[in-house]
């Protein structure tokens, strides 16, 4: 194969898995962070790195777990030890605010703005199970725990909403 | 019943339930099929669940791709990749190392090419880091624990493969403001400090030597791991292999 072949190949692999996982990518670097400006740069930055290291994903299959892990740590090096564990609901940005208010449904508004507050330990977990479907063991590969405190946080983060929104309901 | 082969009652049953709505664990649906109470709550958990799939469904700004470079035409000096915050080290920090380095009389650090400040204040930080950890330099036989080893190298680092030697100690440490793994393998001439930092590039090898020890900072990848052993160690013979063992997580 020639080398303008192979890169051309090689893009349009990229091309192929990063449209099919976008989504995911953008949502889940959205919750980790809590700001839609900060995951768009995450998210690119990711997508850059992908790239770079698109030959040590073997599998396309694997692409989606690979990818988030690569969000993940993007997210963590543009917070690196500045990250905040909780954002004021009352002083959000003009983004973060979007964010929150873009549906129209009550319900999912009142449960967009607990997850929110949610501290960032049960709402990683939440996320990757409920929107990326990943099981308990693929969670806490990602997060580098163990399956067992994968299952306490889900559980407690469950808890904690489920409160949250009763205490809302009954305001 | 339940993995252990007990018998799920209604207090583990929820918090199974809670954790895993799908109920993929062993034993909830007999305990549900039986137990009218926790039938019930299961369906709020579940009903609660698609509220919260239906929150985390937020908007999706369109696709936009970075401009990516052609692969193969980048030289390897980690310093140009785009999207890279420089980190900084601060002049008070310097002045604090350069004050309480007591491990070596005097290092001199002598760089290979021209590196930037930088460098040099990653090196300082580095050897202070050995002074103020003593106790981790020790000679033994005794390897950590493959427990204790792969919280330190977890999977936010990356990789590091049993090649790397008998490694006597792993910590967690910061350098630079970031956590990094600080391990210790021995030499053949004593005990010898490994420092794997995934973010903190520089731009050419470092090396360190002093009175009683000489090292490297090798710069791997988008980060760089600094080799620090004896005086007489040769660390020259170590670094490929150090290089080696260890994979960054991307």
């Amino acid at each position: 194969m020639s080398s303008s072949n192979a890169d051309l190949k090689r893009r349009q692999r990229f091309d192929r898995v990063v449209s099919a996982l976008h989504k995911d990518l953008y949502r889940y670097a959205a919750w980790l962070c809590r700001d839609p400006g900060i995951a768009e740069e995450v998210v690119q930055e990711s997508l850059f790195r992908a790239w770079k290291s698109l030959d040590a994903l073997r599998e396309d299959g694997a692409a989606k777990s690979w990818l988030l892990t690569i969000v993940r740590r993007e997210n963590a090096r543009y917070f690196e030890r500045k990250r905040l564990e909780t954002v004021d609901i009352d002083s959000l940005t003009p983004g973060q605010s979007a964010m929150l208010a873009e549906t129209e449904d009550p319900n999912v508004a009142e449960m967009r703005e607990a997850m929110y507050r949610l501290e960032d330990d049960y709402r990683e977990p939440l996320a990757l199970q409920v929107l990326m479907g990943h099981s308990t063991k693929e969670i806490a590969e990602l997060m580098g725990i163990k399956p067992g405190a994968v299952l306490t946080r889900l559980h407690r983060a469950r808890i904690k909403l489920k409160e949250e929104v009763a205490k809302e309901a009954a305001a | 019943m339940n993995t252990s082969g007990k018998i799920m009652n209604c207090e583990n049953y929820r918090e199974a339930i809670a954790a895993d709505p799908s109920e993929s664990f062993e034993g909830g649906a007999g305990h549900a099929a039986v137990c009218e109470s926790c039938s019930a709550y299961r369906a709020e958990i579940q009903a609660l669940d698609l509220t919260i799939a239906r929150a985390l469904a937020i908007d999706v700004p369109e696709l936009k791709i970075p401009d990516l470079p052609p692969i193969g035409e980048e030289d390897g000096n980690v310093v140009n990749l785009p999207f890279r915050r420089v980190s900084k080290i601060t002049t008070p920090a310097w002045i604090g190392i350069a004050a309480s380095f007591a491990l070596a009389a005097v290092i001199g650090m002598q760089f290979v090419g021209n590196g930037p400040s930088h460098d040099q204040l990653l090196a300082a930080q580095v050897l202070a880091h050995l002074d103020h950890e003593p106790w981790a330099l020790k000679v033994t036989n005794v390897a950590v624990s493959e427990e204790r080893l792969a919280q330190v190298v977890n999977p936010g680092v990356g990789t590091m493969d049993h090649d790397i030697g008998l490694v006597t100690f792993a910590q967690t440490c910061i350098i630079n403001g970031r956590i990094i793994p600080h391990l210790v393998i021995q030499g053949e001439k004593g005990p010898i400090t490994l420092l794997l930092m995934p973010d903190e590039m520089v731009s050419s090898a470092v090396i360190l030597s002093g009175e009683s020890v000489n090292g490297v900072i090798l710069p791997v990848g988008d980060g760089s791991i600094a080799i620090i052993g004896a005086r007489d160690e040769r660390i020259e013979d170590l670094k490929q292999r150090v290089v080696d063992s260890v994979e960054w997580s991307i």
